[in-house]
């Protein structure tokens, strides 16, 4: 799982939670692969990111570099910010650990780079 | 099964030094080409002593007694039916020590007894052949079989050959003369060779059908089609002879052709009671082939067909034993009927038989003595599965016939799926570069990957779909379609491709739209699919659908191999339909999904799935009880209707006649086939809810701020493409 992808994921899906965001995580495995860059993609991917989430997350693991934590108004034109950003967000992966949902402590496991998001029958909003 | 080192057990470790040149002698005598005998190493004989305990059991489970005193008797381990050494072979090779008084070969046993008219004959047997490693083709059929011998007190008394007939079961031998054998054979000839485009070349067998096609997969027939011409004229005398001797009350109308190469044989199986009455009948020519019938009990008889012989199945025999021919290249036959000897067991090989199947179809249902095998009794009486009630209720049924289902058959189920259907590429590749994708129920992720400009995000409730999606490099996660953990309005476009058509409720539907739309950002489209009530919407597209059918009915001789009659599990009693490839498809009147299976393959799951095997089932299309009443289309609403509606197991090539149904799915497991113990398909029942037309537009309607850009038919399913209204 990317951090693009985990910056998309809640919790809000359980019972009681209303935002659900952003999932912690608590990785075992991480692993960093190398993905073609794509200034105009990472541009458009970062107008849907929640920039502060993506930091968080990214500290959290180490993965952080020297990304600021402010997003630059004018990133786009940025190629320097983007790469960092595109690093961040495609190239660093979480292979094993666990989702942690900020508002109960449940958990959600990630195997093989899969996180698990079923709830039991006694979980589920709505 | 071979026996290996029986020297070692029986306790005639000392007769390896005799072998070296009695050997020779042997040789030089009488065999046209050198033998020889293999001594054991001191090594291989520290490693056989090892296995002397085991052997030792073996010997007293198979309750053969050996004895060390030199005697008339032999004990010829690996000299067997049950290790393709025929009784001729066994009679040529020992007949040369001396004058045989006997030969026993018992059927699958890897031994042979054989009893000389003196002591002598049978030392020397015993010296030139234990131990020997029996490599020349001209001595035996399959070389490199060693013979291990040793002596008995006596031959155990022979084990009397079963020459019963199962119940019910006509055995007419030499019914039909050689000359009218001929005109079969010939008839069958000139048909295979007309029509050779055709023909159905199943993988075990050549068929062909008259009167009526015999549909593998339901194995019924359409009596809506008959086939035209009938019954070949060539039938006729053999008919009027049947008819006339009060064999059979009732003319047959459809007639099944069967060759079988040496080596090929049907599964065993029942023919499936509600299509064809009772007595069918089978006509054998050419070859030999030993028919097996089972009983549900264990009871086996095998019954020798001889080339001109007719059987007919009748009562117990057609509806309850189930009958096939075990693929080999010879049968074990009664040496009484080749050579006259009675009681003695020999192996024929076979030739190339053909077999015309006669059948009564039958308009009722079937109403035999046997309700566990039978179909038409077991519709009523078979648990049932019925449509919830409850969400609770709901949540299980959709757990056990969707979500397991899914689980246990997505490694096949995703090699069925590969090609995207057109339709939703067309949509995908339409999405500006740069947009974030949900597919929700994104099965073996073939979607996801179709428009690389874009980041695909796929979610399923199948684990093991999810992982192979995993592997293709997507980024996926699990979940519930109903529970998506996505945030609100993240997505610029969603799809939902077979998908809402495994919730089993209404409102269920409706919840898993809704939270498409939720994932989805005002503006954003999304694309949802459905399985279709209607199937026959190709009149509007008969073109188009033609072709595809075309094609499907050349793909299909294939996929029908695999699928032949009713197999029946081990136990006997379980009478599933049998494995269909993973290419099967289906044709007529599901034109459109079958299409869709076929050339484009479907969807997945989450269920997502497809439509590959589709079977619809007939069944109570009169009440509708729990069904939610959509719009107004509740057709088969009937008022005071039941109170529970119970699911109906579709079968293939029927129409959809009810919206909630069980659709099979046959998972094949492994390659491997032993035709005796048939136990290589597992099926699975997933439940779907079709659309009738109309339906997903009055549900996507109840949604708040969603307005319908476009909805249509394709391929068998329903489809809209739907746009979230900004916020006002």
């Amino acid at each position: 799982m990317k951090l693009l992808t985990h910056n998309m994921l809640t919790s809000n899906i359980i019972k009681g939670v209303t935002k659900g965001f952003p999932l912690q995580i608590a990785a075992t495995d991480i692993k960093v692969t190398e993905v073609d860059f794509n200034p105009d993609f990472i541009s458009r991917m970062i107008s849907k990111v929640e920039w502060p989430a993506l930091c968080e997350a990214a500290e959290s693991i180490g993965h952080l570099g020297d990304l600021p934590k402010e997003l630059d108004p004018d990133y786009e034109k940025n190629e320097e910010f983007l790469k960092k950003a595109h690093h961040v967000l495609l190239e660093v992966e979480i292979k094993e650990g666990e989702l942690i949902c900020p508002e109960t402590g449940r958990k959600f496991p990630v195997t093989n780079g899969i996180p698990n998001m079923l709830l039991n029958e006694d979980e589920v909003g709505k | 099964m071979y026996i290996e080192n029986y020297n070692q057990m029986i306790g005639h470790y000392n007769h390896a030094h005799y072998l070296k040149h009695s050997m020779s002698w042997r040789v030089n005598s009488k065999m046209s080409a050198p033998v020889r005998g293999e001594k054991m190493t001191k090594a291989e004989r520290k490693a056989l002593r090892k296995q002397v305990k085991s052997k030792h059991t073996l010997l007293k489970h198979e309750g053969i007694e050996t004895s060390s005193t030199p005697s008339k008797h032999l004990f010829v381990a690996n000299a067997g039916l049950g290790n393709g050494v025929s009784r001729d072979e066994v009679d040529s090779i020992f007949n040369w020590f001396g004058e045989i008084a006997d030969i026993v070969l018992l059927p699958e046993k890897p031994y042979a007894f054989v009893e000389y008219t003196s002591v002598d004959a049978a030392v020397a047997a015993c010296q030139a052949m234990h131990g020997r490693k029996l490599k020349c083709p001209e001595e035996i059929s399959t070389p490199g079989i060693t013979f291990y011998i040793s002596f008995m007190e006596k031959v155990p008394p022979p084990i009397s050959i079963v020459s019963a007939l199962p119940h019910g079961l006509i055995y007419l031998e030499e019914f039909i003369t050689e000359e009218e054998e001929q005109d079969f054979l010939e008839f069958f000839k000139t048909q295979d060779a007309d029509c050779a485009d055709t023909q159905k070349t199943l993988k075990h067998r050549k068929v062909k059908h008259y009167g009526f096609e015999f549909i593998y997969g339901p194995n019924n027939v359409d009596l809506e089609k008959p086939l035209e011409g009938g019954i070949p004229t060539v039938c006729d005398g053999l008919l009027d002879k049947l008819m006339a001797k009060g064999y059979i009350q009732q003319r047959p109308d459809q007639l099944t052709i069967n060759q079988y190469e040496p080596g090929q044989g049907i599964p065993p199986h029942v023919d499936t009671h509600s299509p064809f009455e009772d007595g069918l009948i089978s006509l054998s020519l050419g070859s030999q082939a030993v028919m097996d019938f089972r009983h549900p009990d264990g009871r086996h008889l095998p019954v020798v067909l001889q080339p001109r012989s007719v059987i007919i199945m009748t009562g117990e025999s057609r509806y309850l034993w189930t009958h096939g021919i075990t693929p080999r290249k010879a049968d074990v036959v009664s040496a009484s009927s080749t050579e006259g000897s009675q009681d003695s067991l020999t192996l024929v090989s076979r030739g190339v038989r053909t077999s015309f199947t006669f059948r009564k179809t039958r308009s009722g249902p079937c109403q035999c003595k046997f309700p566990e095998q039978c179909d038409s009794q077991k519709k009523s009486s078979q648990e049932n599965i019925l449509l919830p009630k409850s969400e609770q209720e709901a949540a299980q049924l959709e757990n056990k016939h969707v979500h397991e289902v899914y689980e246990e058959i997505a490694g096949h189920f995703s090699g069925t799926r590969h090609t995207p259907w057109p339709r939703v590429v067309e949509f995908l590749t339409s999405l500006p570069d740069g947009a974030l994708l949900a597919d929700i129920g994104c099965g073996n992720g073939k979607y996801l990957g179709i428009n690389k400009n874009i980041f695909s995000i796929g979610c399923d409730r199948s684990f093991n779909l999810v992982k192979i999606c995993e592997e293709r490099g997507h980024e996926v996660f699990v979940c519930d379609a109903l529970s998506v953990p996505l945030r609100d309005g993240v997505a610029d476009a969603c799809i939902s491709i077979a998908v809402v058509h495994h919730m089993s409720t209404q409102e269920r539907r409706q919840h898993a739209i809704q939270e498409v739309l939720r994932v989805l950002r005002p503006g954003g489209k999304a694309l949802i699919y459905v399985w279709a009530l209607e199937q026959e919407l190709h009149k509007v597209k008969s073109n188009y659908l033609k072709e595809i059918k075309m094609k499907q009915r050349g793909q299909q001789s294939d996929s029908e191999v695999e699928n032949n009659e009713t197999v029946v599990v081990e136990n006997g009693s379980q009478v599933v339909q049998k494995v269909s490839g993973p290419d099967t498809q289906c044709v007529g009147t599901l034109a459109g999904c079958c299409q869709e299976n076929q050339s484009q393959t479907s969807t997945k799951t989450a269920a997502g799935q497809e439509s590959r095997d589709s079977s619809v089932n007939e069944s109570n299309s009169s009440e509708k009880p729990h069904q939610v009443k959509v719009g107004e289309m509740n057709c088969h609403t009937e008022s005071g209707a039941i109170s529970q509606k119970i699911l109906a197991v579709h079968v293939n090539r029927t129409k959809f006649e009810q919206p909630d149904l069980l659709v099979p799915w046959h998972l094949k497991e492994k390659e491997k086939r032993d035709q005796t113990t048939v136990g290589d398909s597992k099926l699975f029942h997933r439940y779907y809810h079709v659309f009738e037309e109309g339906e997903l537009e009055v549900l996507c309607q109840k949604i708040p701020k969603v307005r319908i850009v476009e909805s249509y038919y394709d391929k068998g399913n329903w489809c809209a493409i739907l746009m979230k209204e900004n916020d006002a």
